[in-house]
Order: C-alpha cells, then structure tokens, then sequence
C-alpha cells in the first residue's frame, strides 16, 4: 500500500467514482479536477458511502475535521488527503 | 423579556449576563458569547460603514463558522436583514438570488467572494468574513438599532415552482414567537449543549441558534460535509457531550443503521431528541426510545410558517404502525384542515393544513404580502383529541432528507440543456435511501455524459436538487392516453445506485 503514488489513488479513485455514481461514465467526463460537491456527484449519501470505502479500501479513516468542502472538491484533493494518510503510516 | 425586541437581543442578553461562556463550538474555532458579541459588532460596524442601514438585504454565502453567525448578528444589529446562502450554491444560482432579493452587501470568506461575477460584484458591499479584526484604538461602540416587531429579520430562499427561487420573508415577531414556544418546550439552561445539524440557511438551524442564545448555551456546529457521514456523527454527539439535538429523520436513521448509535450508551446529557422535515418511520422510531430516555419531539412546519405543531413521542405512539403524529398546534398559532369546500374538517376526517397565528411568514420578497391563513399543501387526518396525522403532499413536491424540492424545478432545468429532447424526475427510495432519479432522452447526434448534464444543472439548481441518479434511456414510456407513465419509471430501479461496501 505504502507504494501508492498519488496517480494511483487518483485513478482508483476515479473508477470507484465512476463505477458507483455516474453509471460507468462511458462519455469519459470525470477527471480529477471535476468539482464533486457542485455538481451533486457527492451528495450527502454518496459521500457517506465515499468514506465507507476510503476506510475499508485503503484503510484510511478520514478525521471528522478533514471531511470538509476542501478535502473532498475533487478527486485531486482526495488522492493527496488519501495519500498523505498512507505515507503517515 | 419583556422590553426585548428583536431577535439579536437574545445573543446581546446573553453576552452581557456571561460572556465567557462557549457560545458557538466548530471545528472552524470557537467562540464565546463575549467574542461573538464583540464580533458581531466589529462586523455591524464594517457593514455600517459600508452604508448598510435599517431594511437593507445582506447575503451571508459562507460556510458554517461562528465569523457566519456573527454576521447574521450584525446585519440584525443594524435592522437589516440577512439572506444566508448555502456555501456549495453555485454562482449561478447565487446571481438569482441576488438579484431576487435586491442585496446591497456580501458577507463571505474570499474564496467565495471572489467567485462572484464582476458585474455584480462591483454593486455589492463585500464584507471579507474571516479578515481579522482590525485592531482598533478607539472604544469599540455596541450596535443596536431599534427594530419593530413586524421588521424582517431574515430571508430563507426555497425551490419555488417556477424554476425562480422564493425568499421567504421572517419577521423579527415571527422567529421570537417560534423561539419562545421552544424555549418554553424545553426549558433549556446555559450548561445546554445544542446540535446545529442542518444547514445555516435552512429554518431548522433557527431553534438551534436562537433557543441556545436565548439562555446562553452552546451551539455545536456540524459541517455539512459530514452531515451524514454516520460514525461521525456518532462520535460528534458523544465528544460534543450534546444535550439537544435537532435534525431531519435521516439523520438520526443513518446514526443508527450505519453509525453504530446503539452500541454506545445514550450520552448521559442527551436530554432531547427533536425532529422534522419528513415523516420518522416507527421502526426506527422504536430503537431511539429504547436506547435513549431523551425526550422524543416530531416538529411540524413549512419554511412559511416556522414550526407551528408538534407532538410529544409517548409508548402508545410506538405501540402503532404509523408515523408518529405531527401533533397541537404550538408557538401561538392556530392550525386546523380544511376540506375540498373549503370548511374546516371534523376529527376522522382529511384535509389541508391551514396555519394562522404569529409564526406565519410575512410573504415572499417581491411578491405579494402573506394576509390571512396560510395553506401548506399537505394533507393530514384530523385525530380524535384534534391533533393531526401527516398524510403527504398534495403538489409536486417530494422531500429528500427534508430538503423540499418541486420536481417541476429540477423538470425545467433538464430541458434547459439543449440537447435533452426528454426528461422525467421521480423520487425513489425510502427515508434515508430516498434520492431523485432523472430519465432522460438525449436528442439526436448530442453526445454529452453525466457530469456534462450535471455542469449545466448546477448553474441552475441548489445543490441538493441535482439528481443523485442520472440515467441516460432511448425513450420514457408513456401509458395509452400518452402520460408519462410513472410507475414504469419506477421499475427498472432497485433503489438507488449505490455499491454495497
């Protein structure tokens, strides 16, 4: 795990986010600088599902004080908060 | 109380009595009402200075922090009025309400601020809400401007049926006879430790700020981010040691289906449980009573009138299938159902529910003022004692996690994208899983995805009105006479599109 860069995350990322909220998005729109919250692709409950898998997959388990609108704006400011807590470890 | 007169005394009150006392408790640093105090006058000042006065609109687009509701204090102060403004609203969206509402001023971090269009920007007063105090060689001068009971205090924005967001004018009487009735309800003290679940702009955050200011107690603010995010929540309300809580039924659900709730004992400050927005199912319902000996309130009421019933949960109500009454009439209002004709309806019988009384709204900005009672749309039964049951909506209008939405809105903004040639939105799911799901029609030769169609819905539509499931169908399906047919909509879904962890 430890090995991860942050491109990994973020492609990871990306696929999960694809695969769970945007029907595969086969039109390839999603990139790491789409703003998640603006457009209601994290909404309340995909966020709360988003969490769930952060800490389940990378075992990361994200601070109530880092859940924040800057945190979790792109899938960019997610790799780098996923892959600050790994290298931590 | 008697010579208090608007809705900003009860933080003044509070600060002059203990001023050391937390006021306002968030991860974005806390304040005490001393601080507050000062804070709001620091803000009143800039704002004055600006030309702020007496019936001037200010929009406070921030996220939750004690430096927001320091503003909200000072545009009171100054008799003004104060617009809050999700943080997540897109500019847009928060152009409509600016220009709907006439706003002379901004309060808003920079980041915020800076997102505004320089046509408007240029003709509001922007107020940078966490510069830091000016250090200040003169004596600080308190700000109180003499507000008349029937002055707005504030503008809440609702999804209005038009596609044109509503503000929904509240009166300084309006907010004080809601707060008094909770105040007298619950009977809350300084050691009090009130939840701020809900969004700023959003009414329920008004019992959570202003029955803790009333008697000096602590706000506890929860980010929006984390609003649902269930063992954060959890751990929030046993770290924060609340004693009031106060939030849509989903979140109370998520707590306890996701978050772990029960396997923790109630914390020994929990003293209420308050809810509204949506029906609490009695599932649910019964493992929250069992867990906890807080007080169990169901609170009732559109954004137009505050909260105007309420019912107390008793063993007999868990003894039954249904959703726990929304209760008596409350804060001073009278509320009764009215039949199809018009009458009012007996007990056994089904009606619309009908408020009049001091909490009514004073209108929408703009539009005509509100006279006379005020019909909300929803249908309930009248009970045996003369409470009521909630039946449902009569309109158009579904609420998800208690945010109300007119499907029509979210209708009109798809088919503003010129490349939809159909759409169609339902609310599917249950209490917690409950999401908007649009179908729609591309037409011909257009290529655009998902998060191009949602790019275009958010310069439209609130956050929260944005499908959480967008599908992209070749046709909608109509019945025989060639209405849209919604139970077959309904079909294809098996809840919402979700991985299981």
């Amino acid at each position: 795990m430890a090995t991860q860069t942050r491109e990994d995350i973020s492609s990871q990322l990306l696929t999960f986010i694809r695969e769970s909220f945007l029907a595969g998005d086969p039109e390839g729109e999603l990139d790491a600088d789409t703003p998640l919250l603006e457009l209601g692709i994290l909404n309340s409950l995909n966020t709360a599902i988003l969490v769930a898998h952060l800490g389940e997959d990378y075992g990361v388990h994200v601070p109530l004080i880092d859940v924040t609108a800057t945190t979790f704006k792109s899938v960019r400011t997610l790799s780098e908060l996923v892959h600050e807590s790994l290298s931590r470890k | 109380m008697s010579e208090r007169r608007g809705l900003h005394d009860l933080l003044s009150a509070s600060a002059a009595r203990t001023p050391d006392a937390p006021a306002v408790v968030g991860p974005a640093g806390s304040m005490s009402y001393g601080e507050l105090d000062e804070r709001a006058d620091a803000l009143a000042g800039r704002l004055s200075g600006q030309g702020i006065s007496k019936g001037d609109r200010v929009l406070i687009w921030s996220p939750k922090s004690a430096n927001a509701i320091a503003a909200m204090q000072a545009v009171l102060r100054l008799g003004a009025i104060y617009i809050p403004v999700d943080p997540l609203t897109p500019p847009e969206r928060f152009l409509v309400i600016a220009r709907e509402s006439g706003a002379l001023a901004l309060c808003a971090p920079e980041d915020l601020s800076a997102r505004v269009p320089s046509p408007l920007r240029d003709c509001l007063a922007c107020v940078d809400l966490d510069a830091a105090p000016v250090p200040d060689a003169l004596p600080r001068t308190p700000v109180s401007t003499c507000v008349e009971p029937d002055d707005l205090a504030y503008i809440l924005y609702t999804s209005g049926s038009t596609g044109t967001p509503k503000g929904v004018c509240i009166s300084h009487r309006s907010a004080l006879a809601f707060i008094d009735w909770a105040v007298a309800e619950l009977a809350p003290g300084p050691q009090d430790r009130f939840a701020n679940h809900s969004g700023l702009s959003f009414d329920l955050s008004v019992l959570d700020l202003y029955a803790a200011f009333t008697v000096g107690a602590a706000v506890c603010l929860i980010q929006p981010e984390f609003a649902y995010v269930p063992e954060g929540l959890v751990e929030f309300l046993h770290r924060e040691r609340i004693s009031v809580w106060y939030s849509v039924p989903s979140a109370l659900i998520l707590m306890l289906r996701d978050g772990g709730l029960l396997d923790r004992p109630a914390p020994g400050t929990l003293r209420a449980l308050l809810f509204a927005g949506e029906p609490f199912p009695i599932g649910p319902l019964r493992a929250l009573a069992a867990w906890s000996d807080a007080r169990l309130l169901n609170l009732y009421g559109p954004t137009e009138t505050n909260v105007c019933t309420y019912h107390e949960v008793r063993p007999a109500d868990l003894a039954r299938d249904l959703p726990v009454p929304i209760g008596k009439p409350c804060s001073g209002d009278r509320v009764w159902a009215i039949r199809a004709d018009g009458s009012e309806a007996e007990p056994g019988e089904e009606g619309e529910l009908v408020v009049s009384g001091p909490t009514v709204f004073a209108g929408y900005w703009g539009r005509q003022p509100q006279e006379g009672p005020y019909a909300t749309g929803d249908r309930v039964k009248v009970r045996p004692d003369g409470s009521f049951d909630y039946l449902g909506r009569r309109d158009g209008m579904v609420k998800i996690r208690g945010h109300r939405i007119e499907l029509g809105d979210v209708v009109a903004a798809l088919y503003s994208h010129q490349g939809v040639a159909e759409a169609a939105v339902i609310a599917v799911g249950d209490g917690l899983d409950r999401v908007l799901a649009a179908f729609v029609v591309r037409s011909r030769g257009s290529a655009f995805g998902n998060v191009a169609l949602r790019r275009h819905l958010a310069g439209r539509l609130a956050p929260h009105m944005i499908p959480g499931d967008i599908r992209f169908v070749d046709r909608l399906p109509h019945n025989d006479r060639g209405k849209l047919d919604l139970a077959a909509l309904q079909r294809p879904l098996h809840g919402p599109q979700k991985v299981q962890g």
